[in-house]
């Protein structure tokens, strides 16, 4: 497994890894590969040049059926203007408390049973263990129905009475949008990946100091694995953020429409103004891109992680 | 991305050299202070057990037992057997849901693959910028589908979208790509194999890191060609990381939905519509609770279906680790 080789160097190592450069007098295979990498790079980056160039047209330049590629003027003013024209401003920061609220949670709650089902046996914890992995293959759409459900009824929220049945529960609040996916077994599982590399000398020598097990957890043993708190922080949040089809279901006033909703409505609402669309589509892609260039490695970590283990 | 994860979960038991050690001597403590560690693990799992019964495990429940009434969330369940079940075989638009989401499943999942695995393979010789190449094809998988849909959206407009756009500097006319029943579905498995390759990339590119090079060496000196050197080692190790990647991106395939959402409603006359769409549809535009219960349950057990024949040709996903 490649569990010590991704723990540091996971930015790709910078020395080749097999050495065939030797036996190529001629690079024209290099150049061929290079080619063929920057098409298929192009091909992956074009969508999004395309959707900031559009972003910066004016309204009766993307209408007309022979402008040019490039704006011929750019428009700057069109990201001021879609501020104004849906509260994208607002999209964004429900989002946001969203997003931060879930990594929060599920870095603290997934990092604990984490820790627990991987340095402590109890009676229940391989079955808990198991039923945590069962818990990963439930296809979303076997849940989201009943999750609703519950949401819906919940007993004393909302005007519900005790039975759930008179109001309408957690509805639209900001508890259905953040409660229910704020842990993923996901997390929990990784965490558990990242705690089982830990040398068991460590905790020995911390419970010789008669340090108490949540101590042992959140003194010793967590410092050593910050790159599984950074990089499961960048997933929740990066996954968070680009939720769509349960703050869909359970909110419908705009005060708690998160981006992606609000994007998605805006489409319809207005005609399609495809240059305040994109405008609005360029402000919601924005933080994650920059998220992901900043973690990058953290996020590579991750799926790799969950591919190799 | 979850559930193959689960396959892997796996070798963990007889773990690999560096762990094995200490996760045979952790937990084993005996009685005593042993207790109260005990009590702490119960502890500090807890919390995260008791969200996953309410959030998956008790849905979970639900949704099979729904599935047996016909619920409108109004009135009370009513108990009607099988017969959401027998509705669904004459619903000929979740039939034809059901093709389209293997077509789509089909198209996206085995392309996407091999072209995941020849940009790894390219990105693995150890070219200098290979860093920006590995970002650019990763890009889409961070952002989100809404996003993306939105922009394939425009791309597509057939007036003055980029695609025809470009076309038209060709001299071809492009078609109305999401409103063509003809071109429609096309149209979304390419946005499909676009967003999907950067991770099957990834995964592919860390599992051919892990390769081990002394194999290479030896097959280099007994002479063997770099095409025969693929074929006979490469392929065969990379086999774990296939069946992952092909497990993970089927079960996200299946439960395409943003992108049908935004690009086509599932339209033109139901050529995009997909098993996850009905659902949405029946449970929340037609209040048909019960009957949509049915179809996820279905959607599931094609899925689990699809994960055990897929083991059963694989082998599974041990052995080579």
């Amino acid at each position: 497994m490649a569990t010590t080789e991704l723990r540091k160097p996971v930015p790709a190592p910078r020395k080749p890894v097999r050495k065939p450069a030797g036996s190529r007098p001629v690079p024209v295979g290099r150049i061929a590969l290079y080619a063929t990498l920057s098409v298929v790079s192009l091909l992956m980056v074009v969508p999004f040049a395309w959707m900031v160039i559009t972003s910066l047209k004016s309204p009766v330049e993307i209408a007309s059926q022979d402008a040019g590629l490039l704006p011929e003027h750019w428009e700057f003013g069109n990201y001021v203007d879609a501020l104004k024209a849906a509260p994208f401003a607002t999209y964004a920061r429900n989002s946001f408390v969203i997003a931060a609220s879930h990594t929060v949670l599920n870095v603290l709650v997934a990092s604990m049973a984490g820790y627990a089902l991987a340095r402590i046996r109890f009676r229940g914890s391989e079955t808990i263990f198991y039923l945590f992995v069962a818990a990963l293959m439930i296809p979303t759409y076997t849940k989201v129905l009943p999750e609703f459900l519950i949401v819906r009824f919940m007993p004393l929220a909302g005007g519900n009475d005790i039975l759930g049945q008179g109001g309408s529960g957690w509805l639209d609040t900001w508890w259905a949008l953040i409660v229910p996916g704020a842990v993923t077994p996901f997390a929990v599982f990784l965490f558990r990946q990242f705690y089982l590399d830990l040398p068991v000398e460590l905790e020995e020598a911390a419970r010789l100091d008669g340090l108490g097990e949540f101590r042992i957890y959140a003194r010793i043993m967590s410092p050593q694995v910050k790159p599984a708190f950074i990089t499961v922080a960048l997933l929740t949040f990066e996954s968070s953020w680009n939720n769509f089809l349960w703050p869909l279901l359970v909110t419908h006033t705009d005060s708690l429409r998160v981006i992606q909703v609000g994007l998605s409505v805006f489409k319809t609402e207005n005609g399609t103004q495809w240059h305040f669309l994109m405008a609005g589509t360029t402000l919601a892609t924005l933080p994650m891109v920059v998220l992901f260039l900043i973690g990058q490695r953290y996020f590579v970590q991750g799926f790799a992680t969950a591919g190799l283990k | 991305m979850g559930a193959t994860t689960v396959v892997k979960a796996r070798p963990a038991r007889p773990p690999s050299p560096p762990e094995a050690p200490a996760a045979r001597r952790t937990g084993r403590v005996r009685s005593g202070p042993g207790s109260r560690r005990r009590r702490a693990g119960m502890l500090m799992v807890a919390p995260a057990l008791l969200h996953a019964s309410l959030w998956i495990g008790l849905p979970v429940m639900v949704s099979v037992a729904l599935a047996f009434t016909k619920y409108d969330v109004l009135t009370a369940p009513e108990f009607v057997g099988l017969a959401n079940f027998r509705d669904m075989l004459d619903d000929a638009v979740f039939r034809k849901s059901i093709v389209n989401t293997l077509l789509y499943t089909f198209f996206t999942v085995p392309f996407g693959m091999a072209l995941g695995l020849l940009v790894a393979l390219a990105l693995h010789t150890g070219l200098k910028a290979r860093g920006v190449f590995r970002t650019a094809v990763f890009l889409p998988q961070v952002t989100a589908t809404v996003a993306i849909a939105l922009v394939w959206l425009w791309i597509y407009n057939p007036g003055n979208g980029l695609l025809n756009t470009l076309l038209s500097f060709l001299g071809i006319d492009g078609p109305a790509w999401l409103s063509s029943t003809t071109w429609a579905l096309p149209s979304v498995i390419l946005v499909g194999i676009w967003q999907g390759i950067g991770m099957k990339m990834l995964i592919y590119l860390a599992a051919l890191q892990s390769l081990p090079k002394e194999l290479y060496e030896a097959a280099s000196v007994d002479g063997a060609s770099r095409v025969r050197q693929f074929f006979s080692i490469t392929l065969p190790l990379l086999k774990p990381a296939t069946f992952f990647v092909l497990i993970t991106s089927m079960i996200s395939a299946f439960q395409s939905f943003d992108q049908i959402y935004i690009l086509t409603d599932g339209g033109p006359a139901n050529s995009t519509t997909m098993m996850t769409y009905e659902i949405y549809k029946s449970a929340f535009r037609e209040f048909r609770v019960g009957y949509a219960s049915a179809q996820s349950l279905v959607l599931f057990v094609l899925l689990m279906g699809f994960t055990l024949v897929n083991k059963r040709i694989m082998g599974g996903s041990r052995g080579h680790n």
